[in-house]
Parts: C-alpha cells; sequence; structure tokens
C-alpha cells in the first residue's frame, strides 16, 4: 500500500474474504445506533401510535365490511346472486393485471441507489443484499391478496367461509404472480411478455364488467328468490361441505406450492442486474416523496415522468395556429400521445353501465363521477406542469388563471363527450351534465392546486410538525365532484342540478390559482 | 509465444436509444497499465459506451469481453475488478464520509480498514471532512468522496465519466497524478473527459466519438 503521498493501489490480493451481507448489515446497525437520537420511550410512543391507528382503522373497516356483508346477504334478489356469481371474474383478472403491472413497475425487487452504489456493486452475495426487499413485496402481495379479495367477496355477499378460501386462494395466485415478476425482472423480454399478459388480463375482466353493463335487471319474483336463497345457504347442504373440503385441500396444496416458489424465486435474486432493481428503487422514493405530501398530483407525476423518461424519444409534431389555440392544440396532441390512457378512460364507461346493471340505481351517478374523475384527470398533465412552474407561466406570456382555463379545454371536451356516452345509464342529460361539470371541476382543481408548504406556518401534530390543511389535500378535487351531484344525489329538480355545476365551474375558472 | 488477452475488449458495440443508433460498431481494446480516453461533443454517447461496459445499459448489438471473458455486472468477479464512476452515486443519509468508505472496504473483504481509509481520505484532500454527513458536501467534495470510492477496493479497470468535472484547478492536476500512478500499477483506465489537459496527461490512445445522424 502506498503512503498519503501517492496513489493507494492495491492488488485483490490484499484483501480477505467477502463478507457475508448478514456481517455488512450488522456493522450498518451498529453504526446507526451509534447516532441515534430517539430515546426507547419515543420510539415506542410512535410503534405505539401506528399499533392503534392501524387496530382502529381496522376495527372500523372491519365493522363497516360486517354490516355490508349482512346487508348483501339479505338481498334476494336475482341480480345479487347474478352478481355475487360474476364479481370472481371480473375482481381476480384485475388484481392479477394490477399486481403485474405495479410489481413490474418498482421491479418488483428494487433497491435505492445508495445500496446500488455502495453494496450491489461489491463482490457481496446480491442475492442476499436484495432479500430483505424481495421478503418485504412477497409479504405486501399476500396482504393485498388477502384484504383485496376478502374485501370484494363479503361486500357482495357471500358466506363467511367462501370469503375465507377466496382470500386464501386469491393470497397464493398473487404469490405466484409475485414469483412470475421476479422471474420476469430478469431481462427485458420477460418483462415485455409478463406486461402483455397482464393487458390481456384487463380485457378478461372488461368481458364480464361489460356483461354486467349491458344485463337488463330481472325481477325479484318467488323463483330467484328460491333460487338466491339457495346460493347463500348451500354452506349447511352436506354437498357443498364436501366441494367446501375439496376447496380447502386445494387451498392448502396450492399454498404449499407457492411457500415453495417463494423460496426458489429467492435463491434467483443474484440473477437481477442493478439496473433493474435501481430503476424500481427510484421510482419508490419518488413515491415515497409524494406520499409524505400526501399529494396524489405528485404521485401522478411520479409515475407519468417515468413513463416519458423510459419512452426517451419520440417524432415531433409541429404545431397549428397561435397564442390559445396554438396551446389547445398542442394539449389535444399531447394527450393523444398516451393512447393507453384514452383507452382506459374510455373503458371506465364499463363502471356506470354495470352498477346499473346491478339494480343500484342509487350509486350510478356517484359511480360515474368517480369513474369520470379517475378518466379525465390523467389528461390534465399540461395544466400540472404550468401549476407547479412558476418559470413556465412566465416563459408562456399568460396568467395562470387564462392557462387553467386554456389547459381545460381539451380535458372538458373529453368529458362533455364521456359524460355524453354514459348518458343512457345515468338517466338523464342532467344528470350527465352534472357529471361532466363534475369530474372536470374535481379534476382541474386537483391538478392545480399547490403542494403543502413545510415553509410556511406548521401545526404540531403526534407524527411531527405538519403543514396546515394537510390532511384534507387528498380530498381536494373530490369536494368539487361531490358538490356538483349534490343536486343528483338529494334528488333536486333538473334546474339545480344544471345550475349548482354551472355555477362551481364558473367560480372556480375565474379565479387565479394560487402557487408557492 | 501466446499473445496476451486484452484487458478490456470492445468489438462491434452497437447501442439504440429508443430505436435511434447513438453507438454504430464500436470497437477497440484496452491492455492492463494503459488509459483510453473517449473524446467527443455532447451526445456523441461516451457515457453510454460506459454505461454497457458496467452493465447500466444493454448493449443491443456486440461484445465486450473482460480479461477474455463476456462482462456480466453480475457476476462476482467483475463486482470485484471493474471500479466504475458513473453518474449513478447516491449515499446513504445517515452515513458519513468515512463510514461510506469503510462501508465499501469492508464489501470488499477488508476487515480493518481504518487506516485505508484515513489514508485514503488524505490522498483526496477530504480528511477534514471525514465526520461530514453526504447532504453538508459540497459539489466538489462529493466528487473527491466518489473518486476515493474507486481507491479503497480492488481494481483491475476504472471507469469514469468526466472525473474532472466539478473539481478545481488543483483537484484536476491531482486527479491526473493519481490516474497516471494507477497506470503504473497496473491498472487500466478507461474514461470520458472534455478536458484536452487531462486526456494529455493520462490517456495513452482516444477514441473519438461522433454523434450520429
Amino acid at each position: 500500500m502506498s503512503t498519503a503521498d501517492g496513489p493507494v493501489v492495491f492488488d485483490p490480493a490484499d484483501f480477505g474474504a467477502i463478507p457475508s451481507s448478514r456481517v455488512l448489515r450488522r456493522w450498518m446497525r451498529k453504526v446507526r445506533r451509534g447516532k441515534a437520537d430517539r430515546t426507547f420511550w419515543q420510539q415506542f410512543e410512535d410503534i405505539y401510535l401506528i399499533v392503534f391507528a392501524v387496530a382502529m382503522l381496522g376495527a372500523t373497516g372491519g365493522n363497516v365490511l360486517l354490516n355490508l356483508n349482512d346487508k348483501s346477504a339479505a338481498c334476494t334478489s336475482g341480480s345479487c346472486s347474478w352478481l355475487l356469481d360474476t364479481v370472481p371474474y371480473i375482481l381476480v383478472p384485475l388484481l392479477v393485471s394490477t399486481m403485474l403491472r405495479v410489481l413490474l413497475s418498482i421491479g418488483p425487487v428494487s433497491a435505492s441507489r445508495a445500496t446500488a452504489f455502495w453494496l450491489l456493486a461489491t463482490p457481496v452475495d446480491r442475492a442476499a443484499l436484495l432479500r430483505p426487499s424481495y421478503r418485504l413485496v412477497v409479504t405486501a402481495a399476500a396482504v393485498v391478496g388477502a384484504v383485496a379479495a376478502a374485501v370484494g367477496w363479503a361486500l357482495f355477499g357471500a358466506a363467511w367461509s367462501t370469503v375465507g378460501e377466496a382470500a386464501l386462494l386469491t393470497t397464493v395466485l398473487l404469490l405466484f404472480t409475485t414469483c412470475a415478476t421476479v422471474w420476469a425482472q430478469q431481462t427485458a423480454k420477460r418483462s415485455r411478455w409478463a406486461l402483455w399478459i397482464a393487458d390481456g388480463l384487463l380485457v378478461a375482466a372488461a368481458i364480464p364488467a361489460l356483461l354486467l353493463a349491458v344485463r337488463q335487471e330481472p325481477q325479484a319474483d318467488a323463483a330467484t328468490r328460491t333460487m338466491t336463497i339457495a346460493v347463500y345457504s348451500y354452506g349447511d347442504k352436506p354437498e357443498t361441505s364436501a366441494l367446501d373440503a375439496r376447496l380447502l385441500v386445494l387451498s392448502a396444496v396450492a399454498l404449499i406450492v407457492a411457500v415453495v416458489l417463494v423460496v426458489l424465486a429467492g435463491r434467483t435474486l443474484g440473477r437481477l442486474s442493478r439496473q433493474t432493481v435501481v430503476a424500481g428503487g427510484d421510482l419508490l422514493a419518488g413515491l415515497a416523496g409524494a406520499a409524505i405530501t400526501l399529494d396524489v398530483s405528485l404521485l401522478a407525476d411520479v409515475v407519468a415522468g417515468r413513463h416519458w423518461r423510459l419512452q426517451g424519444r419520440l417524432k415531433s409534431r409541429r404545431g397549428r395556429g397561435s397564442n390559445a389555440v396554438a396551446m389547445i392544440h398542442r394539449e389535444f396532441l399531447r394527450v393523444l400521445r398516451w393512447p393507453r390512457r384514452l383507452v382506459i378512460a374510455f373503458a371506465l364507461l364499463v363502471v356506470p353501465y354495470a352498477v346499473a346493471g346491478t339494480g343500484y340505481d342509487v350509486l350510478v351517478p356517484i359511480a360515474a363521477g368517480l369513474a369520470g374523475f379517475g378518466a379525465v384527470r390523467p389528461l390534465m398533465d399540461g395544466l400540472r406542469s404550468v401549476c407547479r412552474s412558476i418559470g413556465l407561466v412566465r416563459a408562456l406570456g399568460m396568467e395562470l388563471r387564462e392557462l387553467r382555463v386554456i389547459m381545460s379545454v381539451v380535458p372538458g371536451g373529453f368529458a362533455v363527450v364521456w359524460a355524453a356516452l354514459a348518458e343512457p345509464a345515468l338517466g338523464s342529460p342532467a344528470v350527465a351534465f352534472a357529471v361532466a361539470a363534475g369530474m372536470l371541476t374535481g379534476a382541474v382543481r386537483q391538478a392545480s392546486a399547490r403542494p403543502p408548504s413545510y415553509s410556511g406556518p406548521l401545526v404540531a401534530s403526534p407524527m411531527g410538525a405538519i403543514p396546515p390543511g394537510l390532511f384534507s389535500t387528498p380530498m381536494r378535487g373530490f369536494d368539487l365532484l361531490l358538490i356538483c351531484l349534490a343536486p343528483v344525489l338529494l334528488g333536486l329538480s333538473d334546474m339545480w342540478v344544471v345550475i349548482v355545476p354551472s355555477i362551481i365551474g364558473m367560480i372556480l375558472f375565474a379565479i387565479s390559482p394560487k402557487q408557492n | 509465444m501466446t499473445k496476451a488477452v486484452p484487458r478490456l475488449a470492445v468489438k462491434g458495440l452497437r447501442h439504440l436509444y429508443a430505436e435511434r443508433p447513438v453507438i454504430e460498431d464500436l470497437t477497440f481494446t484496452l491492455r492492463a497499465g494503459r488509459a483510453i480516453a473517449l473524446v467527443g461533443p455532447n451526445g456523441a454517447g461516451k457515457t453510454t459506451v460506459l454505461k454497457c461496459i458496467v452493465g447500466s445499459a444493454e448493449p443491443a448489438a456486440g461484445e465486450i469481453l473482460l480479461d477474455g471473458a463476456p462482462i456480466d455486472e453480475r457476476a462476482e468477479t467483475v463486482r470485484r475488478d471493474v471500479a466504475s464512476l458513473l453518474d449513478d452515486l447516491d449515499f446513504f443519509p445517515d452515513l458519513t464520509v468515512a463510514e461510506h468508505l469503510d462501508l465499501l472496504a469492508r464489501a470488499h473483504g477488508n476487515p480493518t480498514p481504518e487506516d485505508l481509509v484515513d489514508t485514503v481520505l488524505d490522498s483526496v484532500g477530504m480528511l477534514g471532512a471525514a465526520d461530514q454527513l453526504p447532504g453538508s458536501l459540497s459539489s466538489g467534495q462529493r466528487r473527491r468522496l466518489a473518486l476515493a470510492t474507486a481507491l479503497v477496493r480492488p481494481r483491475k479497470l476504472l471507469v469514469l465519466d468526466e472525473p474532472e468535472a466539478r473539481l478545481d484547478a488543483a483537484g484536476v492536476a491531482w486527479l491526473a497524478e493519481m490516474l497516471v500512478a494507477e497506470k503504473k500499477a497496473g491498472t487500466s483506465i478507461l474514461f470520458a473527459s472534455h478536458d484536452a489537459a487531462l486526456v494529455d496527461a493520462v490517456a495513452d490512445e482516444t477514441v473519438t466519438l461522433t454523434p450520429l445522424s
């Protein structure tokens, strides 16, 4: 080894055996403990707060679910039984498809840039270094599977034994999915195949949803009532007990296979490249930053930013006209640039029709409003960009208020078309107008909202200092949607159904959004 | 007499960025104790070549061999022998400068790296910043720390992307000295640079890249 005056040069033989990841983790823990600035009591308080919050939310949610299950199970119409029979064919492919997409976008196995540079680039066993991240993903997939299936089945009135079986089987299915994504993460080609499968499953989920949407609501006659009661009480019959036992054995076998697969997939983690694990780490870091501020728009920004970074290059298309016309034209071209969003936006039209098909007419406007909000909000990236950049507003040479109006023209046109297509399910043009206005004003408010500012006065809370209004941030946008739909939900006349959303829209577009 | 295997051989490298070729049929070899500088204007693909070599980007075609074997950053020997400094450096916010280097040395099998870390910190002029956390470092100090990472670990090949970036004049002079000494010790160096003086002082050969139209 040379002295401090010259370069320090080594031969690999100067170094000893490569340590295990456990030894390194232990070293890091020791170093970090030396810098700990929180007492055991303070940490205990934090843990207590989390456990208490989870227990409270779990108890409340569980109670609500229990009541809804009781109410749904008491439903004796043919619609209810048909719905219960159809839901698995929508829910399961939708869950697997969503899980595939989410897991592939974060890796599923991910690591921070720091870990990638300081640890993954060393000869330490990569599989062992990545195992904690893998365990976390597997656990999360299992929990999501169990909770989503339990909620999905319970909401539509399935018997609790059926809910349990569905939760177990869905958990196993999502564990298989997780293992498949770990295998897919190893090469770009496999990842592309997995994404195509996810798209296929989405289409598979849309088919029964469409059937539900076009189905005529049957009359609850005596025959269907008898049939439905039979469906809900099948757990007591001996032949169904045998079926239950078979299902239980099948579930147990599937669970064992899933555990074996999880172990086997865990052994292949060393085959993952640094590049693939860091990409997910970057995305998670961005999402975590957005989640801390409870800023839904920022979450969407992170996802959109990643999408365009991966695209890298597009064919340039020249604009038309000048001033506002040019900007509207550019917005139109920009919306067309991400066709998947448009396809999903139009696919969401199935929601109001499907809810109408179930016979829950009172829920149709709110379901349509929420689906429409989800359809139109992703089309507002342009508005979002100008609202978060004072420099961009200055460069464009207009007031932010004017820009907000201009940037809303294309999404507004889309909202009108979407609501018009949903009109047969909504029942009247006035309701369709209220839905269009609600989804547009809500989405505009959310897209143009300021992020919570930590530079101003803060409010003390058990979680530390937080900006005022932090917890209302996720509700921004949905509040206007609800106000626009209030006359519909309250059963007011068509005049009020049109007037209230019109006033909301006029106020929204007349005022200038605030900027930090 | 058998011909010596080059430390690094790049043959017919091709890389596409969003279906547009940015590198086309690039071939060069780098022997032990020699240095090659990649030069060319912005957008010529210098960083992309380095990324392909360290496994941060996947070539569309071609072959990259380290000591005669295809390079794969997942292989333990590659991770041991190739020290790289690209734009992918990040830090653990709660570890000090010295602890970062300590961790890296340990991960490479050095069980008692304290003296080594102090020596390297002294060598890069950061002994006074040993206890600072990364968030409090200036961009120049971060760069020096990044360079120090290559010095606390074994290395046969150094891959550096604009190592002179954010260094002052004295820092660039120190860097040139350090790289020349590395060559003398048998380390091969592949670096991209816009600094003509650094290229003159360190490189035995230059590979000029031009943007593909």
